[in-house]
């Protein structure tokens, strides 16, 4: 029933401290199995077998000395910590996330309403997406950063197509099911009105694909981050958190929380673009009685 | 309010001047849908139908006689299989196309992201009618049906009947000439659907529209109605038209009056014929 700005917010400040208290389990399982280990020698309990994952703090550094690095200088002779590498390396991800999110997300509108409006659109492009989305990115992303670099551009462009690749599928097919959510009652309604294709657009079937267009954003989002990672991975040059996570796993063997720290930086970025989202929804979607 | 339409020959009411002219008529209408399973279903046969302007006419019959095809052709939802369909002297669809008439389900239908003022203004977006005429217009409607008040509400805020009445008044909100209602108050509670009957009846007063009311309730349809028109399922045809020689304006006292349950016994007696006809 909750509606107004007031009741958004305290939505948004519930998902929030759920969130902490996730990342707080999580951290207690990984020490607890930890301990367990050291307790054990490595071994599961009442049996020889080794533990599945070796607890010991070269495969599993202690959260703290993770969180600890975060504070130590990001490379020998410099001042700035590894906290604040991550975070610039992070926000220039986010940035290359964000680009691709609000292109992917366009291109999947637009693509939506073609698959809804065109019958030839939706025989003949519809195969085609669904065959874009099996191709696995780890084969595409050269190929893009290689065209991107022919065609002269700088590499966060190859990056942010990456990631738009990623991101418009969950925004057309949720869209796409938006659009056709219109009950009978409602699409006659706009018949009986002599109301045209582009007014039951806008009037009818847009209003009524908008929950749809949050849920698949909110997955979008994620993909547009992990599309971002992998488009930095395969860029060879440039920055961004997943250059971080590469130069970080060369130096595993001797500083493997450097690696967790990059990662965890990584998986936070995905959680803020996917929080500040749901911040959109909550506004946009205040007055629904399914809100929230 | 002098001699039923009916009486009328066809030709001359179509030359004789516009206030003579039916609001609606149909004649010979067919209607079949072909079936997926091979049988088709005859859902009308014959039917002939003239509405004067500003009367207040009910479907009458059992589930399955065609009340609503013959209400989605009147509307052109559904176009007739063979049979002409007029509808203010021009075509259904022209009609439709003119905004000639109001629609009324059974579901209020309303859009759940709008308040009720921005609900009852969607025919006229959708008629390019400038915003302030819009809103003033709306508002007006909502003082017709007494929901001033919940304007700026949204529907799910409503009950089930005030949902109704803002349907009502959206339907109203162009002013059509032709109100088409396909069992309105069916879904409402005994005590909301008497309430609503009565203003129903005074918002018809009020506006002069002429009324297509689909209902499957003997005493509905004879408390409302100028005119009852009885149909029978498998093929639907229309069986008898009975005129209501209550007084009008009616008041929940009518209900109660001798020949109010004249009007029901006849009703029912005539319904109960076309059940007899009926192979069990
Ligand atoms: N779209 C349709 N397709 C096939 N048969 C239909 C369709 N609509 C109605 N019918 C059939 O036509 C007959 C009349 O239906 P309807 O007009 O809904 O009756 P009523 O409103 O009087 O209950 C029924 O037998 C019904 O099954
Ligand atoms: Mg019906």
């Amino acid at each position: 029933m909750g509606s107004g700005i007031g009741a958004a917010a305290l939505r948004t400040a519930r998902a929030f401290l759920w969130t902490a208290l996730v990342l707080l389990a999580l951290a207690a399982l990984w020490e607890g199995y930890k301990a367990l280990g050291d307790a054990t020698g490595g071994r599961i309990p009442g049996t020889g077998l080794d533990l599945p994952i070796a607890a010991d703090d070269q495969a599993m550094p202690h959260i703290a000395d993770i969180i600890g690095a975060l504070t130590e200088p990001a490379r020998r002779g410099t001042d700035t910590s590894l906290a604040v590498y991550l975070f610039n390396e992070a926000t220039i991800t986010f940035r290359e996330a964000l680009l691709g999110l609000a292109i992917g997300s366009a291109a999947g509108l637009l693509l939506a309403v073609g698959l809804r409006e065109s019958r030839f659109a939706s025989r003949g492009v519809m195969p085609w997406l669904i065959a874009s989305q099996t191709v696995p990115l780890v084969a595409v992303a050269p190929m893009v950063v290689i065209w991107g670099g022919k065609a002269g551009m700088p590499s966060w462009v190859a990056v942010t197509v990456l990631s738009a690749y990623l991101a418009f599928f969950p925004v057309t097919v949720s869209v796409l099911r938006g659009l056709n959510s219109p009950q009978p009652v409602h699409r006659e309604l706009m018949h009986a009105l002599a109301a045209g294709r582009v007014r039951t657009l806008l009037l009818l079937r847009f209003p009524a694909a908008l929950p749809f267009l949050f849920a698949g954003l909110r997955l979008a989002a994620t993909a547009s981050v992990v599309g971002a990672i992998v488009g930095e991975l395969s860029a060879g040059t440039g920055g961004g958190i997943g250059r971080a996570i590469l130069t970080s796993s060369y130096y595993y063997s001797s500083a493997p929380e450097n690696l967790y720290a990059a990662v965890l930086v990584a998986a936070v970025t995905g959680i803020v673009l996917v929080q500040v989202l749901r911040v959109g929804e909550s506004l946009s979607l205040r007055n629904r009685s399914t809100a929230g | 309010m002098t001699a039923p339409a009916t009486t009328t020959p066809r030709g001359t009411a179509a030359m004789t001047a516009t206030d003579d002219a039916p609001a609606i008529s149909l004649t010979d209408v067919h209607k079949v849908f072909p079936a997926s399973g091979g049988q088709s279903v005859a859902a009308l046969e014959r039917i002939g139908l003239d509405v004067r302007p500003g009367a207040f006419v009910s479907l009458l019959g059992p589930s399955g006689c065609g009340k609503s095809t013959l209400l989605r052709i009147i509307a052109d939802l559904t176009a007739p299989t063979t049979g002409t369909v007029t509808v203010g002297g021009r075509s259904a669809r022209e009609a439709r196309l003119a905004r000639d008439y109001g629609l009324v389900f059974q579901q209020a239908g309303l859009l759940d992201w709008r308040t009720v003022r921005r609900n009852v203004e969607l025919p006229l977006q959708v008629g390019g009618v400038s915003r302030a005429e819009r809103k003033a217009q709306a508002e007006t409607m909502l003082d017709l049906v007494r929901l001033g008040d919940v304007a700026d509400r949204f529907p799910w805020q409503l009950s089930g009947g005030m949902q109704q009445r803002v349907a009502i008044a959206r339907a109203l909100a162009c002013r059509p000439q032709l109100l088409l209602m396909d069992e309105p108050l069916g879904a409402l509670d005994e005590m909301t659907r008497e309430y609503l009957q009565g203003e129903l009846l005074r918002i018809w007063r009020d506006t002069g529209t002429t009324v297509v009311f689909v209902t499957h309730s003997v005493s509905e349809a004879v408390f409302l109605s100028t005119d009852i028109v009885i149909m029978s399922p498998r093929p639907g045809r229309i069986t008898r038209r009975i005129e209501v020689g209550l007084p009008q304006p009616r008041t929940v006292e009518d209900r109660t009056s001798p020949a109010y349950f004249e009007t029901v016994t006849e009703v029912r007696k005539a319904l109960h014929a076309v059940m007899a006809e009926e192979p069990a």
